[in-house]
């Protein structure tokens, strides 16, 4: 109907350059924005000596951002609490907090160059970690290489800490925890469960997740009906969909990101997929997953690195999950995801270590964050000698009529689990 | 029965990817553009509807026109203001320009709207009218009747009017049609609004069916341009031929091959490339 002209054939060779741009770039195109801001002294009468000054790339834009934005909150909170009461102590010397953050466009190559760059032109003295297991990995070769020690709280996948590194350090729960509590906690229901399907991304966080959750399902005398791995941040998933309603699994588990968890809940709907569990490893703790799907949230189970409903007392300017809540419901204006929590832990533990050290030394911190043990807000933070924190359990959240609840393990639990899910047709 | 749920849900995919794709023809076809921010308008769209929706109640549906009309505007002042200023440069320079163009929206929205996810929640969004064992999403059922009578629309106008001949002049021979007195930059600016309203409609229906963030777009750009390679470029069946094939593939590729999805859908458009350069129905010529 329109458009023949001699250029057609430049047309394509353009096209194929676009096809390789695209590719490329991810379509998110931002530029590295550096964001962090030396905040003078909040605190009275403290004096500060000098700066510490934490770097970390972080996915601030592209397929992980919204995941991005709550570790970066979660840092910042971190930074501010800890200024306001006096910044870190060395030597009996008051040091300020100070952060350096870079977008790496969801991109774990991006993430290890800007770690390279906060290393060597920022001059950082300690890495935070990025968002997400990919960039985690990659930036650790980076850590290790300089000798620059780091804390990272979002990348939970085994395969981080079985490379002999001695310069990652990750306080939260590996991988194959994720699912456990889901797992242990539908076969405790009636009706019993007896089928599981399992729908997860092609990374190597989601696969360990996944993996270990086929193996526990297993043990706990589930049948596993279909297990399928779909490429990484796909959010079209009616084929996948389709096949597991074919199955009528009594549990569905998905083992992946945000984006998924809720294209996976409208196209369930949409399709009639109906089991009487639907669990995820990520998604339905973060608020977007109630402020996105409504009432199609309820019923939905996740696992939970962290609540606000957990009864530590902890040895830190947090103390308690309520009170950390509080403060960072009043700082931002919305209540903390786990994502959050454990960023934040992240920083914890560095205040922790840095103390124990005396010294700004990299080595003699991160001697120090080996030898770490001490209870926070977050929970236990221990790490064991592949340097991940094995030590810390996980619960399991459930929403139930709009609000998040912990349902899992009954005796941190403050309600029961809603169990089985009414079928779509009955909503 | 899956396999007819199957079909389906490559077929009702298929309508959105048509709607998307055409746009993208219309401007790749007449005005030699890639337009790389077609996928910025698609989002730009989404969220226009959203904050209908949510604060004064719009209904998605009764949207569709205002947020088409909305783009219409935009695409005719960003033709006609920006890249009217190029059209004489190589095709490298507007796909720049709107590469750019791209990243800027996609940032300002990360800036403004924030990277939380949203969806246009009607009480019949991802609600789907049941035939026994099988489910047809409303939304989707929707977009279908909505890329029909676009389509149609389109092709009336472009065939039977005045102005959609000096459109399809433009297509064939610039400097013939601007000999006989066609206002170039006047129909570029057209084409281009008319190929962003197409976006906007694409995004009313998206923002209906899928939860979404500024980030979430992207993808668009490639679908996009693969429905007009796989269909042809420069013709309105082969968009919507060019969808439903793309739908169709994508699905099956997904229900027997998942992992290697991307690389089906991808063999299948150089396959279609190699045997037929101009795609399914696309022509030398017009039509």
């Amino acid at each position: 109907m329109f458009g023949s002209n001699g250029s057609r054939r430049s047309g394509w060779v353009a096209a194929l350059v676009a096809a390789t741009v695209i590719g490329a770039c991810g379509g998110g195109a931002g530029a590295p924005g550096a964001a962090g801001s030396a905040s003078p002294s909040a605190a009275g009468s403290v004096a500060f000596s000098g700066t510490i000054l934490f770097g970390a790339p972080i996915s601030l834009t592209g397929s992980t951002a919204k995941e991005g934005g709550l570790t970066r909150d979660g840092y910042d909170l971190w930074k501010e609490t800890t200024n306001a009461n006096g910044g870190i102590t060395v030597g009996g010397k008051h040091y300020v907090v100070d952060t350096k953050y870079y977008d790496d466009e969801s991109n774990a190559q991006k993430a290890a160059t800007l770690a390279d760059k906060l290393i060597k032109e920022d001059k950082v003295n300690f890495l935070l970690g990025p968002y997400g297991t990919a960039s985690t990995l990659q930036v650790s070769t980076v850590a290790e290489k300089n000798k620059i020690p780091m804390v990272e709280a979002n990348g939970a996948a085994e395969s981080i800490f079985s490379q002999g590194y001695q310069y990652t350090f990750g306080v939260l729960s590996p991988a194959k925890n994720y699912m456990k509590g889901l797992i242990e906690m539908a076969v405790a229901q009636t009706p019993k469960p007896t089928t599981v399907a399992i729908l997860t991304a092609d990374d190597p966080f989601s696969v360990e997740v996944a993996d270990a959750a086929r193996a526990l399902a297993q043990q706990n005398g589930l049948n596993v009906v279909y297990y399928q791995k779909y490429p990484n941040n796909a959010t079209e998933l009616r084929a996948p969909l389709t096949e597991t309603k074919a199955r009528n699994p009594d549990l569905f588990l998905n083992s992946g990101h945000l984006a998924e968890s809720l294209a996976i809940m409208q196209q369930a709907k949409e399709l009639g997929l109906s089991p009487k569990g639907f669990g995820f490893s990520v998604g339905p703790s973060i608020p977007d997953f109630q402020t996105t799907l409504k009432a199609d949230a309820n019923y939905v189970a996740g696992g939970s690195q962290w609540t606000a409903d957990l009864k530590y007392n902890g040895n830190d300017l947090f103390k308690t999950p309520a009170n950390y809540n509080a403060v960072y419901l009043k700082r931002f204006g919305y209540e903390p995801a786990y994502q959050s929590a454990e960023s934040t832990a992240a920083g914890v533990a560095y205040q922790k270590a840095i103390e124990a050290a005396g010294s700004l030394d990299p080595t003699a911190v991160r001697n120090a964050l080996a030898k770490l043990d001490f209870i926070s807000f977050y929970g236990q933070i221990k790490f064991d000698d592949r340097g991940i924190n094995i030590y810390k359990p996980m619960v399991v959240e459930q929403w139930q009529n709009g609000k998040k609840v912990t349902i899992w393990p009954p005796d941190v639990a403050n309600a029961k689990p809603q169990w089985p899910a009414p079928p779509w047709s009955s909503r | 029965m899956d396999l007819v749920q199957h079909v389906l849900n490559g077929l009702l995919q298929g309508f959105i990817f048509a709607i998307i794709g055409l746009g993208f023809s219309m401007v790749w076809g007449i005005l030699n553009i890639i337009n790389l921010a077609h996928a910025a308008f698609i989002m730009l769209a989404a969220y226009l509807t959203y904050f209908l929706w949510a604060g004064p109640g719009v209904d998605p549906f009764v949207a569709l026109p205002l947020v088409m009309a909305a783009l219409f505007v935009l695409g005719y002042v960003i033709q006609s203001r920006i890249i009217n200023l190029v059209m004489r440069a190589s095709v490298l320079t507007t796909f720049l320009l709107t590469f750019g163009m791209e990243a800027l929206l996609v940032n300002v929205a990360l800036r403004l709207f924030t990277a939380d996810n949203r969806q246009t929640k009607p009480s019949y969004a991802n609600v789907s009218l049941a035939l026994g064992d099988l489910h047809l999403p409303y939304t989707q059922l929707g977009a279908v009747v909505v890329a029909l009578v676009v389509t149609c629309l389109l092709y009336l106008f472009l065939d039977r009017t005045r102005t959609g001949s000096s459109i399809r002049a433009v297509g064939q021979n610039k400097v013939a049609a601007s000999l006989i007195g066609i206002d170039l930059g006047r129909t570029y600016a057209l084409t281009f609004a008319i190929s962003a309203a197409l976006a906007g409609a694409a995004g009313t229906l998206l923002s209906t069916t899928s939860g979404f963030s500024p980030p979430s777009f992207g993808i668009f750009n490639i679908l996009a341009f693969s429905v007009v390679v796989l269909g042809g470029l420069g013709s309105i069946p082969g968009a919507l031929a060019g969808g439903l094939v793309f739908g169709l593939v994508s699905e099956f590729a997904g229900t027997y091959a998942l992992q290697e999805r991307e690389v089906v859908v991808f063999a299948v458009l150089v396959l279609v490339l190699v045997l037929r350069p101009t795609g399914l129905l696309g022509r030398e010529g017009y039509r």
